[in-house]
């Protein structure tokens, strides 16, 4: 693995140490507040700092730190994690946010200085009378000759603010049993072999995790590292004591080793040293000795105790002093150089990462598959005695798109994760504060539908805020409370998704978005249009209500952008509103962009494509089910309810007289907007899945088509848009500014 | 004097590359070593830069920020760079 692939898996992981971290703020801010919780807030932060102290992102590694000493007080139980520092600290993890994204785009970090003075302050308000006892109270038994404590208070990022604490508020209860409990650290001895630098691994990296940790470095055996003429830069020579507070447990300390514990050996306790070398075996033995001219310092002879070296305030000035504060002779080494305390090997890992670009690639190909499979069947239609294998092939190709399409698919709650920061920046801006209720975060879709989701969604929730929800006195005089609510629910419905972002406001001010939009020329001053009408007028191009333009929304770009964007995505949105009550926007969205299913129909010459998540039912109408409506509507009855019959020959061209309901197939279809209708066809040829194609992006957008497929045949079939094709036959989408159906 | 000059990445594979300069210099009274460049320093290359330390009367790093902070993780910092304060 190349460090810019372990780089790029940092970047990934941040991200989920940023949501854990803010899952577990917003459990503390809802008043959970148990150990597991703060922990969880904890370690998603840490984890963020041990990573870029790997990867040398200072600025990156300097936040986290104040962060974490902040975070390492809440977790001790030193400071109330009230409302007011729960609010600072998702500020902060926003802030955390955007110095992750800093460092992976190689833009300039954010400006943090406002907010690391806070943190400070929170901190300093709680140590304020501890800080003046440190120096008095602090213990050093293990002074470490290779760390002078001035220079770590000023220039350290690891400045280790928990052994300090440690000092003062005593040992955690789950010291490790080879340290002394009444002490305030414990010590962990090490040395990497000569694997631990192999394949892109790099040992300082665990070093600093320990070092974020708490741990100091205390002693450093450079004794075996032979001079450059008998050297091998593969392997291991150098090997530590690094000194851990007693509140750090030991198996906490192990568990990051867990991974390399082959290359790396590990002993505690109170008579451990640091391991012996561990050659690697490919090596020339001439490598393994310490020749007599090498400068470095022989073997310590004696496991010299440690206050010896203890005492020594500040480096010694020759180098056999730092190498010598502790033991290190192979020939003491522990017998047992793996700690008895060491937990057994975690079960093998459940999941894999996968670069994207594969996984694309095997969609795709799945893709081809679909249609070979379909053009195999179309060539052995009359071949009987291939019936059961094409079924078994039919079978088990849709059984490996399905979990092709299952590797892609995430829970929504990756997008709805985003919402809190939104809100915390919009009550920055508006003032106001709004409650967010989330339903259904669980249901899944197509990870790219996901991240083309999120730009949308974000301008809907700023909207709704800032249009929408009343300010606080506006809502108490209207007799609301004086937070907004906003719900946002997903829910799979027959082959697609509906997200809904709903508010309590003041819902649309039609009179207003009317006036706005004759004043503007978008539609006529004598139109006659529908409330849904009137509510999609915000949707054109251009259109904006808000009395002063804000940072937030009110410049009259971005709803017609929402639109667009979801209709990219093959979906559409629609409101709801009532005045006084709120507003809901739907987005019905597809799960998956690249396959689906689909009744494949005939129209005078033409095949096309029903996609099946409209289907409701198909029927051969008898005479007395079709009535006329006006001069040329026809209605269906279906079952006592009269839906709309829409000839499809009328919108693919067809020349010559379309044929009438009781001659052909009639599909009853549902629509986003409209309800239902009934889509009349010559007649339904087969049902299948199909794979599909842009018509975009190879040709040109086309009204009341979605797309495009390759048949079993090989011939181009076009697939329906129904839902535009429903609204163009029913003259509810006459333009740009009488926009009924969104999309 | 002899001068090696360490690049950016200061990794496993930098540590291998450069290991034959170190050795040629074998026999200069002083070496320096230019590490201002370095953006990322590993263990094998810090344990060439101690070994080299061993190997000469002198030697002089001249660190960057990253060499510092590795050098002052693994307690080296005293040993590795104090002459260059010199």
């Amino acid at each position: 693995m190349t460090p810019q692939e372990i780089q790029q898996i940092f970047f990934v992981e941040c991200e989920e140490s940023l949501a854990a971290a803010e899952a577990g703020l917003a459990a503390c801010q809802a008043g959970t507040q148990d150990d597991d919780t703060v922990n969880s807030v904890f370690r998603g932060v840490h984890s963020i700092k041990g990573g870029a102290g790997a990867f040398g992102y200072v600025a990156l590694q300097a936040y986290t730190h104040t962060f974490e000493t902040l975070l390492s007080d809440v977790r001790e139980g030193t400071v109330a994690l009230d409302e007011a520092l729960c609010s600072l600290l998702l500020r902060a993890l926003d802030t955390l946010s955007d110095h992750v994204n800093a460092a992976r785009d190689g833009s300039d970090p954010p400006d943090d200085a406002a907010l690391l003075a806070e943190l400070t302050a929170a901190q300093a308000a709680n140590r304020g009378g501890l800080a003046a006892s440190v120096p008095q109270t602090e213990p050093e038994p293990f002074a470490a000759p290779v760390a002078a404590p001035a220079e770590a208070a000023t220039d350290d990022f690891d400045l280790d603010l928990d052994s300090l604490l440690d000092t003062l508020v005593g040992p955690a209860a789950d010291a490790p049993a080879g340290g002394d409990p009444a002490g305030p650290e414990w010590h962990l001895h090490l040395r990497p072999h000569a694997g631990a630098m192999q394949n892109g691994a790099e040992p300082l990296a665990l070093l600093r995790e320990l070092a974020a940790m708490g741990a100091r470095c205390i002693a450093c055996d450079l004794s075996q590292v032979p001079a450059l003429d008998a050297f091998d830069p593969a392997q291991g020579y150098l090997g530590w004591t690094f000194a851990l507070p007693a509140r750090v447990a030991e198996t906490d300390v192990l568990d990051l080793f867990d991974f390399v514990r082959e290359d790396w050996s590990l002993s505690t306790g109170a008579d451990a040293v640091i391991p012996p070398v561990r050659l690697a075996v490919a090596q020339s033995s001439a490598s393994a000795r310490t020749p007599e001219s090498a400068a470095a310092p022989a073997p310590a002879q004696a496991p010299a105790p440690a206050p010896t070296a203890a005492t020594a305030p500040a480096p010694a000035p020759a180098p056999a002093a730092i190498v010598a504060a502790a033991p290190s002779a192979p020939e003491r080494a522990s017998p047992s150089p793996q700690p008895s305390a060491a937990p057994p090997s975690p079960p093998a890992s459940q999941s894999i990462r996968i670069d994207l670009a594969k996984l694309d690639r095997l969609i795709d190909t799945v893709g081809e598959l679909v249609i070979a499979q379909a053009m195999l069947a179309q060539r052995l239609a009359g071949d009987t005695g291939s019936k059961d294998e094409l079924a078994m092939l039919e079978g088990l190709t849709r059984e490996i798109q399905e979990s092709a399409m299952a590797i892609r698919a995430q829970p929504i709650s990756s997008v709805f994760s985003r919402v809190p920061r939104i809100l915390r920046e919009l009550a920055a801006s508006t003032g106001k504060h709004v409650r967010l209720e989330i339903i259904g975060e669980s249901a899944e879709l197509d990870k790219t539908v996901l991240e083309r989701l999120g730009e949308p969604l974000t301008h809907l929730i700023r909207n709704a805020v800032d249009h929408g929800i009343e300010s606080a006195e506006e809502r108490l005089a209207a007799g609301k409370p004086a937070e907004g609510t906003l719900t946002l629910s997903a829910e799979q419905r027959s082959g697609r998704i509906l997200i809904r972002i709903a508010d309590d406001g003041k819902g649309i001010d039609r009179a207003r978005v009317l006036q706005k939009a004759i004043e503007k020329g978008i539609v006529a001053p004598d139109a006659q249009l529908s409330h849904e009408d009137i509510d999609n007028l915000i949707f054109a191009p251009g259109f904006s209500t808000a009395q002063a333009v804000t940072s937030v929304s009110g410049r009259g770009v971005g709803m017609d952008v929402v639109r667009q964007n979801v209709k990219d995505l093959g979906g559409r949105i629609t409101i709801e509103s009532e005045a006084g009550k709120g507003t809901t926007f739907t987005l019905a969205l597809p799960l998956t962009l690249a396959i689906s299913d689909g009744m494949i129909v005939n129209v005078g010459d033409q095949t096309l494509v029903v996609p099946l998540t409209h289907v409701v039912e198909s029927l051969r109408p008898a005479p007395g089910d079709v009535q006329g409506l006006g001069s040329s509507r026809q209605m269906l009855n279906v079952r006592g309810r009269f839906v709309p019959i829409v000839p499809v020959a009328n919108h693919t061209g067809h020349r010559g007289e379309p044929i009438q309901p009781s001659e052909g197939v009639l599909i009853i279809v549902d629509t986003q907007a409209l309800g239902q209708a009934a889509l009349l066809v010559d007649e339904i040829s087969d049902q299948r899945q199909f794979v599909i194609k842009s018509l975009e992006s190879n040709f040109r957008a086309v009204e009341g088509v979605a797309g495009a497929t390759i048949l079993g045949d090989g011939r181009v079939a076009l697939i329906l848009d129904v839902d535009g094709l429903v609204a163009s036959a029913l003259g509810q989408n006459p333009g740009p500014g009488t926009v009924r159906e969104a999309a | 004097m002899t001068t090696i000059t360490l690049p950016a990445r200061c990794d496993r594979a930098a540590a291998m590359a450069l290991f034959p300069d170190f050795v040629a210099a074998i026999g200069a009274e002083v070496l320096e070593v230019d590490a201002r460049q370095a953006e990322q320093v590993g263990l094998a290359m810090l344990q060439v830069l101690v070994s080299a330390k061993g190997s000469f009367a002198h030697v002089r790093v001249m660190p960057s920020d990253t060499l510092r902070e590795a050098a002052r993780l693994t307690g080296l910092e005293t040993y590795l760079l104090d002459e260059v304060a010199q």
